[in-house]
């Protein structure tokens, strides 16, 4: 189901490009305005909405998600060495899973960081864990996400910004009724109820966040899968 | 098949163009119009037209409600300065269209070393294409406030109403103004540090969504003057603070700054031209 | 043994009709698909790699489609035209890739045999950023190698190759050939293909225009004069009686190129040429077919 060449190439692809490096320190920043908030001697009910969910769910996950997901398969259909992967018996499910494991696993990992962290400087562990939850649940929906759309369409860039500022940024939060389409929602309900905490509160239940996040990531990466398999590579005029 | 191996020039009127050049002036109107043109996607295929024209769709949706409303129920929804503040998010977006389209995509086909070598020079070129962008947010902007306009013209009776109306209008456009140039001028210098639209689009609206929740925490966390003074950490609610100079605070959703407006003032002419002077040193060192 | 086969292939795009109607069969050995820019040569290519659908007709690896199919390619090989590798592996890395990907035994070895191949074993260390554009296309085709396929598809593989390394892809390919891979190649260079395959394809504007060995090609357009140039000891004479022969066309005389003569047909006119000389006893000091070269096939091909 995994295969690990290509995961590691595509760690490599990743790592090995610049400007992938500079978005590392956004986490960072959840961090630093944290320490910043407290260092001010403001509380953790004060800065908790504005950092956890402001800058953490609202924008540095999303962003991550949308750099890393729309990057690791769409760089390389953009710079033609997609035939590379594609002109090998593999199964298209093993190709798309195990880039999406590593485009999970990174930003889970480099976004929960910053979260967990955040979270034990609020002074609660169970505060960290929920948000960690809270975070993985998000990266693996948005990843998912972002991963199809850099099939589905050439500028799926574009289009995921679409998504985080008009459906997420805008339209959400005027009409309350769409908050079930909404990732971030999802990411913020979770964290909610594992953590337990008053600092946020979560518009869904868990449940229903859970099984959101697990049904945008089945039938995204079930889109994904089918386009891959019907890749074509557009001929030159030549 | 085989020829005589002989050479002849044949006289097809090549010669030297003697005529007048149109100079440096023209060249850099040449490259405003080609830009604001490639920031609404005119001139191109249709996929590129397709985000700038949303965007406007969008907006000049809500102008149209917002009119509708007030012709139907006489009810004032939105004033002309509220309309940008409303649609923030939709100008972040353009601007993370259209800055990459403008500048990333000069810098990733190398064409840069064409452009130096006409008469345009460095900064010309800078400057035009943050022009361009200021325009087309600007325009957007602009074209929705008048329809408000039209509107609203139609519906109020008297003159001295109509007066008033226009008035209003101006101070709309002015701050509209304003918007445009705080967005562009962000954008257009992130665009023009990296050569891949890919990535410098999210990054323009990372920029901006990052530096909300400064903002927040400020106003959850210090007292009175933090609060006031908070509003100038982010793009977004700084220009705000502009519009509670430009009209009064406490107005709408203009929230009360205590007497810091002129701060705001100074602080976005002073992001605005740091942004600038970054922009034209950035392409005093880029390798052409 | 492995034979590709096309049957009826068209692709379109909207009003634009890519390739038309193409049936072929390619078998061991190597096939040179001929064609002039534009004339559907990557499009068919890429038909037959299973990167790009026929809009009709169906294309097949020893009876297996291979559209939608993944696992033809532990027989297949691709090589496409755009110069496209990951610039931060090294060579060796690249093919090392290629090799696991394809879950070969022992990819090491494969790999290092692959590259020794390409004669890219200096090399093989350092990034593949930091390559020629000819160096790149020869790891490319390493990598393509890596799993010994018996069908091996490139598109335009000499482009940007000097001399040099030209003539060692050209024998990397002859061998393949010899030891029953079926390759085929796309190029629109006339020498390149003359001087590697016997077997040509001839694509014109979608259509497949001729197939089979050049020579054989060239003598089946018989509505085409056959040229051939002779010098001997009085061209004059011998052209005067030449002309007076039915089979003869036409006749040129060249101070420096010597007689060229046009002939309908092939057959009659070797026969008749020795007895004319005899009879006039002019002596024949050489014969040669001015034009039985592919690139002569060709332009008569495409300007039919």
């Amino acid at each position: 189901m995994i295969n690990l060449t290509i995961v590691r190439l595509t760690l490599r692809g990743l790592f090995g490009r610049r400007r992938f490096l500079l978005l590392l320190p956004l986490p960072a920043l959840i961090v630093g305005l944290a320490l910043l908030a407290e260092s001010l001697g403001a509380t953790p009910p004060d800065w908790g909405q504005p950092v956890l969910v402001g800058l953490g769910f609202a924008a540095v996950l999303p962003v991550l998600a949308l750099i890393v997901g729309a990057s690791v398969l769409g760089s390389e259909i953009d710079d033609g060495t997609a035939v590379h992967l594609l002109a090998k018996p593999l199964p298209r499910r093993e190709i798309v899973l195990s880039k999406l494991l590593v485009a999970f696993v990174v930003t889970a990992v480099v976004v929960g960081a910053g979260m967990l962290l955040a979270g034990l400087i609020a002074g609660s562990a169970e505060l960290a864990l929920g948000l960690l939850a809270g975070t993985a649940v998000g990266a693996l929906a948005y990843t998912a996400l972002f991963l199809a759309l850099s099939l589905l369409t050439r500028r799926p860039v574009l289009v995921g910004l679409a998504y985080i500022l008009v459906w997420e940024g805008l339209l959400t939060n005027l009409l309350t009724g769409t908050r079930v389409l909404s990732i971030q929602q999802y990411a913020i309900s979770v964290a909610d109820r594992v953590s337990g905490t008053d600092l946020f509160t979560g518009a869904l239940s868990p449940q229903v966040s859970l099984l959101m996040a697990a049904g945008v990531a089945v039938v995204a990466t079930a889109l994904a899968v089918d386009r891959l398999r019907s890749f074509a590579l557009t001929g030159d005029t030549s | 098949m085989t020829e005589p191996a002989a050479g002849v020039i044949h006289d097809i009127g090549y010669q030297r163009y003697q005529g007048a050049r149109l100079g440096r002036r023209y060249a850099v109107r040449a490259l405003y119009t080609h830009s604001l043109r490639t920031a609404y996607g005119l001139g191109r295929s249709a996929k590129s037209k397709v985000f700038p024209w949303l965007v406007v769709g969008i907006v000049g949706i809500v102008a149209v409600v917002v009119t509708a409303v007030r012709a139907v129920a006489g009810e004032v929804v939105l004033t002309y300065p509220g309309l940008p503040d409303a649609v923030f998010p939709l100008l972040i977006l353009f601007g993370a269209i259209a800055g990459p389209e403008l500048l990333s995509r000069d810098l990733h086909s190398g064409v840069l070393s064409l452009y130096f070598s006409r008469p345009v020079r460095r900064s010309d070129y800078a400057l035009a294409k943050l022009a361009a962008l200021v325009s087309a947010i600007w325009l957007l902007l602009a074209g929705a406030q008048l329809v408000m306009y039209l509107g609203a013209v139609f519906t109020v009776d008297g003159w001295s109403a109509i007066w008033d109306e226009t008035t209003d209008l101006a101070g709309g456009l002015l701050y509209s103004a304003v918007h445009a140039l705080v967005v562009a001028a962000l954008a257009v210098l992130i665009a023009s540090l990296l050569s891949r639209r890919a990535v410098a689009a999210p990054i323009v609206v990372a920029a901006f969504l990052v530096t909300l929740p400064v903002v927040g925490l400020l106003e959850a966390v210090g007292g009175e003057t933090a609060r006031q003074i908070s509003g100038l950490f982010s793009p977004g609610t700084l220009v705000l603070g502009v519009r509670a100079w430009l009209f009064g605070s406490g107005v709408d959703d203009v929230p009360d700054l205590g007497g810091f407006e002129p701060l705001y003032a100074v602080v976005t002419l002073g992001l605005v031209a740091a942004c600038v002077g970054l922009l034209l040193v950035r392409y005093r060192k880029v390798r052409a | 043994m492995t034979t590709v086969e096309l049957s009826g292939v068209s692709r379109w795009y909207g009003n634009v009709v890519a390739v038309n109607d193409v049936t072929m069969s390619l078998g061991p050995g190597v096939t040179g698909l001929l064609g002039p820019n534009g004339a559907g040569k990557t499009t068919l290519l890429h038909m037959m790699a299973g990167f790009l659908a026929p809009s009709r007709g169906t294309v097949t690896v020893d009876g297996a489609p291979v559209w939608r199919h993944p696992a033809i390619y532990r027989t297949l090989g691709l090589i496409t035209e755009r110069e496209a590798v990951p610039g931060f592996l090294t060579g060796a890395e690249f093919v090392l890739s290629s090799a696991r990907l394809h879950k070969l035994p022992d990819p090491v070895a494969a790999a290092r045999q692959a590259v020794e191949m390409v004669d890219l074993g200096d090399a093989q260390h350092r990034r593949v950023g930091t390559y020629s554009k000819g160096m790149k296309q020869r790891i490319r085709v390493a990598a393509a190698l890596v799993h010994d396929p018996a069908v091996l598809l490139l598109d335009e593989p000499f482009n940007g190759m000097d001399p040099r390394q030209r003539l060692h892809m050209m024998e990397v390919l002859h061998q393949l050939g010899e030891t029953g891979r079926t390759v085929l190649f796309s190029s629109h260079i006339l020498e390149e293909v003359a001087q590697l395959s016997g077997t040509v394809q001839v694509i014109v504007a979608g259509r497949l225009a001729a197939s089979g060995d050049y020579r054989t090609i060239r003598r089946l357009m018989t509505h085409r004069p056959h040229v051939f140039t002779i010098h001997s000891s009085d061209d004059r004479r011998l052209a005067v009686a030449l002309l007076a022969k039915e089979p003869v066309v036409g006749v040129e005389l060249d101070p420096a190129a010597g007689l060229t003569v046009r002939t309908s047909d092939y057959g009659t006119f070797t026969r008749a040429l020795p007895a004319v000389a005899v009879a006039e006893r002019i002596r024949v000091t050489r014969v040669l077919p001015a034009d039985e070269s592919l690139e002569s096939v060709f332009s008569y091909l495409v300007a039919s």
